[in-house]
């Protein structure tokens, strides 16, 4: 059994030793370099463009604008439900005669290089009429404001009500009123995106290479917009660097490339660069939240009332609105309440438009509720820990039914003791430990958060696996790898129920070309989905072995048993066959079963393979989590230094514990950037005024804490059969609500601190006049 | 993100790369280690038709000492400053302020002469040779012109530096017997500061201070001297309330910078608290060579 074996990721000797292949080292004969030509205006009409000169520049192939893409193509579909019609504010591949963010891609330049593109970019004469740009959504939804698009500024208006919110904020014996505001950031993965197309127009096959994340929904789109056959495209995954859940969406390039490719008949190549990818990738959080939360005088929480906006940016990309959806969703958290009421705007403006990152809608639902609650605790003079514990969903009442839906699924937290974990989380760090609360004129404090984190969502996975003639194991995935460990953990699963080594299983995956459907990577889904899948696929192998072995030596299958790789009839010590011996039987054009008389049809000559399709489910699985922090400030500057981070949480079962420990440290120092460091600022003209590495600030080794972790598997789902939880966005779900509730420990008081990032200016005006 | 095109030139020498400047024009640019303008050219923000290249100019790249005074050559890595002895030991407060320029990548690339004329206002090494009243040695086809420190930094990214001209060399009085510190804040470590305090201290015989010099940067165009602190803390024994007391002639009225993300006030916090951290740890290093 390898399952749960705490093994290094098969995958990194390749990355080590330079080996990894990405889309910018891939190459092909007469391959041309594409460049998106983008808006440099927020927001105005585009009169007319003149490509002509640009034309003429030697080296350049063409130049694709609106008036080259067929008029009846429809824009970027959302791929999944949204809480109202959100179609007006759909973005076309390019921008027809407006343009809404700077960034908007408005032309394609094809030309023999990337610099010669981009000369060709500055001969390119476009007459703009520039509008006045929006950049904040309390702006937009003035009644005198621009609209933005013609459907008007605000795109959605929804929210929920549950039990009786205004008789208990009344009854209330105390409450607390905050706003929260969790700043514009998102996904840097360390590649940028980049696509290689190419197309054989004697075969109509499109190759496209520089996929990830959903590759068969896209190469879906893809076919739609193309006017192609599913079959005639492919999308092929290579080594992805990172994706955090921005990188791999269906973005306008994944268009615009295919298309240029498709039009010249040549391989057509774009790479972002990084200038490009702050302003193309989707933004995301950029969310405000005035949240009111009351008690009883036992400290009893009997009411969340909350108001979310979140500004969508320019268009309604992919995603819809589902990072405000499920921070609406789930704001209550752990928390046994009843009467939750929230209403939620979604935005437009002239901005990039925002789609998911890691812990979508969660890091900021987690702030807000979280830093209230201890405001609350505060309030009532009562032990911060003390609080929680009075409020936290006990395990008799799980599966516990929040009310609320999340692209069309209702948030049903499945499993889990809570009280349980919060103490074991509290004794595993030593939360009631004393400390030094001032070394050297720093202040010390410590803080913690509560939260839960959904994982395992989407409807379906599948997977193939494959056995070949000398016993070599292939696992065809359709879930896709961007860095997480896919690799290692899929072989793992197989390797412990067919007995065949880690290293005899290659892993591909990514790929639309070799399983017919896949659902593909976000949501912490590919462990519980994938995973199943495996399992289920892993049986059927075995299985079919057992019972080719039982009819070619007629021994009853209940007399045989797979391991080492080999089927073995019990007691015996030689083995009977090893699993290529079966997959040659099995081969279709194996003579040995063409017995006669001849039967065209073979049956069971279907090789030594077995596809497995499982459905997800609906409300997904989800994780209990405790992050605690102890962070030292300095009072006279406002700098910080987080000490120590710890992480707690029950995961059901950990498939390999060494990737849960890598996704909880990688991920807790993303939540640290977003807690201290990154924010995608715009200047009141609109333009992105973080657009290098020099402004977008990316935490780093100075930044990290030593960060330890207790995982625990306590409670197993039942929704899927392995009993695993997803991992990948408890790292940085918590992280800026802990650190938050350390920073105010360590001042003594709890006023401000409610606006991310924490900039030293911002924690030094938290600082209580007295302590300074 | 690819530079617009431009002519490249390599000089061997001095002379070669002189004559260039001055045959190309104003059309020209040199490259030193080109951390800042080879972003600034990647991004199209600087678009010079010509640039000289001074890497392979082995005349510009040396530090020596003649009698008291330090000859920095303009290309002189910053790693290499940092990493030497020599600079170590005569003028420490520039080996204090080249530990808080970049990272080890871009100090392995970056020169001293890069960082004195690229002119960033939150750059070290402006306030470090303001600090030591260094002389900057600019040579044309004209002949030679030495700029003192304080007129050399004029405003962001604004030097003395003339059409023709390039920084050839930085001449500094050594320095040995003194303490020195720079202190600042930035968001990250490696990045530009906030604010920044560079202070030397030299000491009687009885401990009390005999010199002392105080500069602050990033708050303002061009790095600020305090003579009016340092004034009043000479012939004293400093202390935590001796140096806060002398820090109140600090005139904030000089800051300037006021962005979204740092404003004005939170300088006028910060800045005097770097001053007291650097002229307490100049003071505690002074102490140290008395030893
Ligand atoms: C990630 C990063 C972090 C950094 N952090 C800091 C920091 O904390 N503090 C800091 O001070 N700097 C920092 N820098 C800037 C770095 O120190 C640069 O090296 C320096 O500013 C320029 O030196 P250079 O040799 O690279 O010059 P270049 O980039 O080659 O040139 C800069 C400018 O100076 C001109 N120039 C160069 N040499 C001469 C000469 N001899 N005569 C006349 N003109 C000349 C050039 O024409 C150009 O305009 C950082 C840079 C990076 C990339």
């Amino acid at each position: 059994m390898t399952i749960g074996a705490r093994i290094p990721r098969v995958e990194d000797a390749r990355f080590l030793r330079g080996e990894g292949r990405y889309v910018a080292d891939l190459a092909m004969p007469f391959m041309v370099e594409a460049y998106v030509l983008r808006s440099p205006y927020p927001h105005a009409i585009i009169r007319s463009i003149d490509a002509s000169e640009a034309l003429k520049l030697e080296g350049v192939e063409a130049v694709f604008t609106a008036a080259d893409v067929p008029a009846d193509l429809g824009p970027i579909v959302c791929r999944i439900p949204t809480h109202g019609d959100l179609s007006p504010y759909l973005q076309h591949p390019l921008a027809q005669d407006r343009v809404r963010y700077v960034g908007e891609p408005i032309a394609v330049i094809v030309a023999k290089s990337r610099a010669i593109c981009e000369d060709a970019a500055e001969l390119v004469e476009i007459d703009f009429d520039p509008l006045p740009a929006i950049t904040s959504p309390y702006r937009a939804i003035e009644p005198n404001a621009e609209p933005i698009h013609e459907a008007g500024n605000l795109a959605g208006d929804w929210g929920f009500d549950l039990g009786n919110v205004e008789e208990a904020l009344k009854s209330a014996a105390y409450t607390v009123q905050e706003s929260f505001s969790v700043q514009r950031h998102t996904a840097m993965p360390m590649e940028t995106r980049g696509l290689l197309a190419s197309y054989d127009r004697g075969r109509n096959l499109l190759e496209v290479h520089g996929a990830t994340k959903v590759v068969h929904t896209n190469r879906n789109m893809l076919a739609g917009m193309l006017g192609m056959s599913e079959q005639d495209i492919r999308l092929v995954e290579p080594d992805v660097g990172g994706s955090f859940g921005a990188r791999g969406e269906f973005y306008p390039e994944d268009f615009l490339i295919p298309f240029a490719a498709k039009r010249l008949c040549k391989p057509v190549r774009w790479i972002e660069d990084r200038v490009e990818h702050f302003g193309a990738i989707n933004h995301s959080r950029d969310s405000d939240f005035v949240v009111t939360v009351a008690a009883d005088e036992n400290g009893i929480i009997t009411a969340f009332d909350v108001k979310l906006v979140t500004d969508m940016g320019g268009y309604i990309r992919t995603h819809g609105d589902v990072v405000p959806s499920h921070a609406a969703a789930c704001f209550p958290g752990p928390y046994k309440v009843r009467n939750y009421r929230i209403n939620t705007k979604t935005v437009m403006t002239n901005k990039t438009p925002t789609g998911t990152y890691r812990a979508p809608g969660m890091f900021e639902a987690n702030f807000a509720r979280e830093r209230a609650i201890d405001r609350l605790a505060d309030k009532m003079g009562l032990e911060r820990a003390e609080l929680r514990r009075r409020n936290l969903i006990p395990a008799e009442m799980m599966p516990w039914h929040v009310g609320t839906e999340s692209v069309k699924r209702p948030t049903i937290f499945d499993s889990g003791d809570y009280p349980a974990v919060f103490e074991k989380a509290l004794a595993g760090y030593g939360w009631d430990a004393p400390f030094e609360r001032e070394e050297n004129g720093w202040l010390r404090g410590r803080g913690l958060c509560a939260f839960v984190e959904p994982s395992g969502l989407g409807a379906f996975e599948g997977v193939r696996l494959e056995v070949d003639q000398r016993g070599n194991v292939t696992i065809f995935s359709g879930s896709s790898n961007q860095g997480q460990g896919h690799e290692t953990v899929l072989a793992q699963i197989v390797s412990s129920i067919i007995d065949v080594p880690v290293e005899k299983i290659a892993v591909r995956h990514g790929d639309t070309g070799i399983i017919t459907f896949g659902g593909g990577t976000y949501a912490s889904r590919t462990a519980v989905l994938c995973g199943e899948a495996l399992y289920n696929a892993s049986h059927g192998i075995r299985d079919k072995a057992l019972k080719t072995a039982s009819a070619k030596f007629n021994i009853p299958v209940e007399e045989l048993e797979l391991r080492e790789g080999a089927v073995w009839q019990a007691g015996k010590n030689e083995p009977l066959i090893t699993l290529g011996g079966i997959a040659r039987i099995l081969m279709p054009g194996n003579p040995e079963f063409l017995k006669p008389p001849s039967d065209k049809n073979i049956p069971d000559h279907d090789g030594l393979v077995v596809t497995s399709y499982i459905r997800g489910v609906p409300g997904g699985t989800w994780a209990f989590a405790v992050h605690i922090a102890d962070v030292l400030v300095d009072p006279r500057t406002g700098e910080t230094k987080v000490e120590k981070y710890f992480v707690a949480c029950d995961v059901g079962r950990q498939l390999n514990p060494l990737i849960v420990e890598g996704q909880l440290i990688g991920g807790v120092a993303q939540g640290l950037g977003g807690t201290f460091l990154e924010e995608l600022t715009y200047s009141e003209d609109g333009q992105l005024t973080t657009g290098t590495f020099a402004d977008y600030m990316m935490p780093n080794v100075y930044n990290m804490p030593p960060v330890s972790t207790l995982v625990l598997e306590d409670v197993k789902p039942e929704g899927n059969v392995l009993g695993v939880k997803g991992v990948g966005e408890i790292g940085p779900s918590g992280v800026a609500a802990a650190i938050g509730n350390a920073i105010a420990d360590a001042l003594k008081s709890n006023t401000g601190l409610n606006i991310l990032p924490f900039t030293p200016e911002r924690v030094l005006s938290a600082v209580p006049t007295v302590t300074r | 993100m690819k530079p617009a095109p431009f002519e490249y030139f390599a000089p061997r020498t001095l002379d070669e790369a002189l004559d260039l400047l001055e045959s190309e024009g104003s059309e020209a640019r040199v490259i030193a280690g080109g951390q800042s303008l080879v972003p600034m050219l990647a991004l199209r923000l600087a678009r010079p038709e010509v640039l000289i290249d001074l890497n392979r100019i082995p005349e510009l790249s040396r530090i020596r000492q003649e009698g008291s005074t330090i000859h920095i050559g303009a290309m002189t890595r910053q790693a290499h400053a940092l990493a030497s002895s020599l600079v170590f030991e005569q003028l420490p407060l520039l080996h204090y302020g080249l530990q808080n320029v970049g990272h080890p990548p871009t100090r392995a690339r970056g020169t001293l002469g890069g960082s004195l004329s690229h002119a960033d206002p939150a750059a070290e090494t402006p306030a470090v040779m303001l600090a030591y009243k260094a002389d900057m040695v600019l040579k044309s086809k004209q002949g030679e012109r030495i700029i003192p420190a304080d007129e050399f930094t004029l405003g962001t990214f604004d030097t003395a530096i003339e059409p023709g001209e390039i920084l050839a060399e930085i001449r500094v009085q050594a320095k040995p017997n003194e303490g020195a510190a720079l202190v600042e804040l930035s968001r990250r470590k490696g990045d530009f500061a906030m604010a920044s305090a560079a202070a030397r201290v030299s000491l009687a015989a009885d401990g009390t201070c005999a010199e002392a010099h105080l500069i602050v940067g990033a708050v303002a165009p061009v790095p600020l001297r305090f003579d009016a602190v340092t004034d009043a803390l000479k012939g004293q024994k400093f202390s935590e309330a001796v140096v806060r007391e002398a820090l109140e002639l600090m005139d904030l009225e000089l800051f300037e910078f006021d962005n979204e993300d740092i404003s004005l006030e939170y300088r006028r916090k910060i800045g005097p608290v770097m001053a007291e951290r650097a002229l307490l740890q100049a003071f505690k290093r002074a102490e140290g060579m008395q030893k």
